[in-house]
């Protein structure tokens, strides 16, 4: 154990040495907070509103409990703010009541749900039972947000795999693996070592991506069980391309030219029409791609998951199977 | 401690052997030198005794564990250095003797100890990327002592470095020798296996051609060398005949008859012209 301790240790510390390792592990957590910056509605679920400074206490704590709210100093501000890529509503107060600002564009049809909430002050006993709803509805319409989230988490997998590659390529790089071949380490403690950062690296890349972008209420236990799934495969892949190579640069291309069908599945899951799904079967990557959209989607079932990842890892057995000798060789 | 019987290595698995029939035992706390020139055989035959290449044909034991077990304990009992340097560049001098001692099974050597005896001390916080061929050669060479072998395997532990630094190896194998490690050592370097040896191979393409020490070795080929200085036209020349190659013995004889002979005298051989005698081959 402690041997295995060690071999991660070094892997971590050489990885924080070196910018693309640094990159890969951060890559998903990145792009996740891109893709947030980018379209900030859609990692949104709650109302969004934004009020002037000087609104009621009274008002301003009711909104407070329903939606998201930000206060600006004047109208002028409120409106640029309104203007803003994303579904924000300006709320103002006037002598008739209130004035709803919005921009036109809205994706997200909250603004019945929004007068609902503003009718309701100082009615505070009337039942608000559309909270529930907002986020489903805002859910739905966020494709972007789903197939964006759904394919980073699966790509942090194959950075896993990268990462375990760029790792073994170095020790080969350097002929270190010889040194490891004569200390009383065990070839499985070496690989239990050199693999566990596969794993590590896209559950806490996956969650973190996963939580950037909104997916909170996710199963995290179905999410982990599919990214340890399509993890194992991402890592054997890793491996063997790493042993096999001396260089990172042919390394990288390698897993590059492996990847590319693999992921291209992924693509023809969400555009292919459902008859012709079949031929995407053989993919480890389709199946993963189906569990984690149910599992975002909050639509996933104990039994698709498992069906899922059951095929996931009967497919990476078969690889290993193909895969093993050239493994074990090339680790000698 | 090292017993070798009827070991065959080759690479392509056919029969172009690297190494070919080697028979050798290695008593404990000998120093066996394994001598010849580059591309002999001398590291093939190293990485099957340590396990680094898969033992095909022949009988390997080292420190009573049979080879073709690959047990892993072995290797706290062993070190094992290499004739190219081999160490992590990300990590420093420091780290990545830290980090091979944390696969032994045994108590380890401290690293800085190790570090300050082959002055890298001073550079111990380094990364190794930074540092010289040389350098690395010696943070290779102080990796393999961490675990305090009782057999050390040293490929060509003095090469490419220069001279202080050589002699610096050479009396750390002396000290440690001295305090009982066994030692195979693999070199083209006749001087140092002269030096170090109790006991020399020489080998080439693959078959090893004799196995004495260097004393045995220079007493029975050492009165057979004739230094014969001659006139050729107007400059003196000097030259060297064996007495026990035809060749050398012709040649001299007509050197006697014709030439003109200033000076003659028998002289002890030096263990690369036993190597040359033996195997009718130089050594680089
Ligand atoms: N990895 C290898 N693959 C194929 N042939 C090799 C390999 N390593 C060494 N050889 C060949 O085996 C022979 C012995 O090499 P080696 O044991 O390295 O010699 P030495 O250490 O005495 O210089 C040489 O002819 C060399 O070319
Ligand atoms: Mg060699």
């Amino acid at each position: 154990m402690n041997k295995i301790l060690a071999i991660i240790g070094r892997d971590l510390k050489s990885g924080t040495r070196d910018w693309l390792i640094i990159y890969l592990s951060l890559a998903s957590i990145l792009v996740a907070l891109l893709l947030r910056a980018l379209i900030p509605s859609v990692g949104e679920s709650t109302l969004s509103l934004v009020v002037l400074q000087d609104m009621s206490p009274g008002l301003l704590a009711h909104l407070d409990d329903q939606a998201r709210v930000s206060q600006v100093p004047n109208i002028a501000a409120l409106r640029e703010r309104v203007l803003r890529i994303d579904d924000v509503f300006g709320v103002v107060e006037t002598d008739q009541g209130f004035e709803i600002v919005r921009q036109g564009n809205e994706n997200i049809p909250m603004e019945a749900p929004l007068r609902f909430i503003l009718n309701s002050y100082g009615r505070e006993a009337a039942p608000l039972p559309m909270q529930v709803a907002f986020s489903d509805v805002g859910w739905r319409l966020s494709p972007i947000k789903l197939e964006g989230g759904t394919l980073l988490i699966i790509f942090t997998t194959v950075f896993g795999g990268m990462l375990i590659l760029l790792n073994l390529v170095e020790e080969k790089m350097s002929n270190t693996l010889s040194a490891i071949n004569v200390a009383p380490l065990h070839r499985s403690q070496f690989i239990i070592g050199k693999g566990i950062l596969g794993f590590i690296i896209p559950i806490i890349g996956g969650i973190s991506a996963a939580m950037i972008l909104g997916f909170s209420g996710i199963n995290i236990s179905m999410f982990l069980v599919t990214v340890v799934a399509i993890a194992f495969i991402s890592i054997i892949i890793g491996f063997s391309i790493g042993v096999l190579n001396n260089e990172p640069i042919a390394a990288i291309s390698g897993m590059k030219m492996v990847y590319f069908p693999i992921l291209a599945s992924i693509f023809g899951a969400m555009f292919l029409p459902s008859r012709w799904l079949p031929i995407l079967y053989w993919s480890p990557f389709y199946w993963a791609y189906d569990s984690m959209r149910a599992i975002l989607l909050q639509e996933a079932s104990w039994g698709q998951v498992s069906f899922n990842a059951a095929v996931i890892l009967a497919l990476t057995g078969v690889v290993f199977m193909l895969l093993r000798k050239k493994i074990q060789h090339g680790l000698q | 401690m090292i017993k070798v019987q009827g070991l065959y290595h080759s690479y392509t698995h056919d029969h172009v052997y690297a190494v070919k029939n080697a028979n050798f035992e290695i008593a404990p706390g000998e120093i066996f030198g394994f001598l010849g020139p580059s591309g002999a055989g001398k590291s093939t035959t190293q990485g099957v005794m340590t396990g680094l290449l898969p033992l095909q044909q022949g009988v390997v034991q080292v420190a009573g564990y049979d080879m073709r077990l690959r047990q892993r304990e072995l290797f706290n009992k062993i070190g094992v250095s290499f004739e190219q340097s081999n160490v992590y560049s990300k990590l420093t001098a420091l780290e990545n003797l830290e980090f091979y001692g944390k696969l032994f099974d045994v108590p380890t050597l401290d690293p800085m100890q190790l570090l300050h005896l082959v002055g890298l001390d001073g550079v111990a916080k380094n990364k190794a990327g930074t540092f010289s061929k040389g350098m690395k050669h010696r943070l290779t060479f102080i990796r393999s002592m961490l675990n305090n072998p009782a057999i050390w395997f040293l490929d060509e532990p003095t090469t490419g470095l220069d001279p202080a630094i050589s002699r610096k190896i050479i009396e750390i194998v002396k000290d440690k020798n001295a305090e009982g490690a066994t030692v195979f050592l693999t070199t083209h370097n006749m001087q140092v296996a002269d030096e170090l040896c109790h006991r020399v191979a020489f080998i080439i393409d693959g078959e090893i051609k004799l196995i004495d020490s260097p004393r045995n070795l220079k007493l029975q080929f050492g009165e057979k060398i004739v230094v014969v200085d001659h006139r050729v036209d107007d400059t003196t020349k000097r030259e060297q005949f064996s007495l026990v190659k035809p060749d050398d013995m012709a040649r001299l004889q007509t050197l006697l008859q014709t030439g003109k002979i200033e000076m003659m005298h028998t002289k002890e051989a030096t263990l690369e012209e036993i190597f040359i005698q033996v195997t009718g081959r130089g050594l680089l």
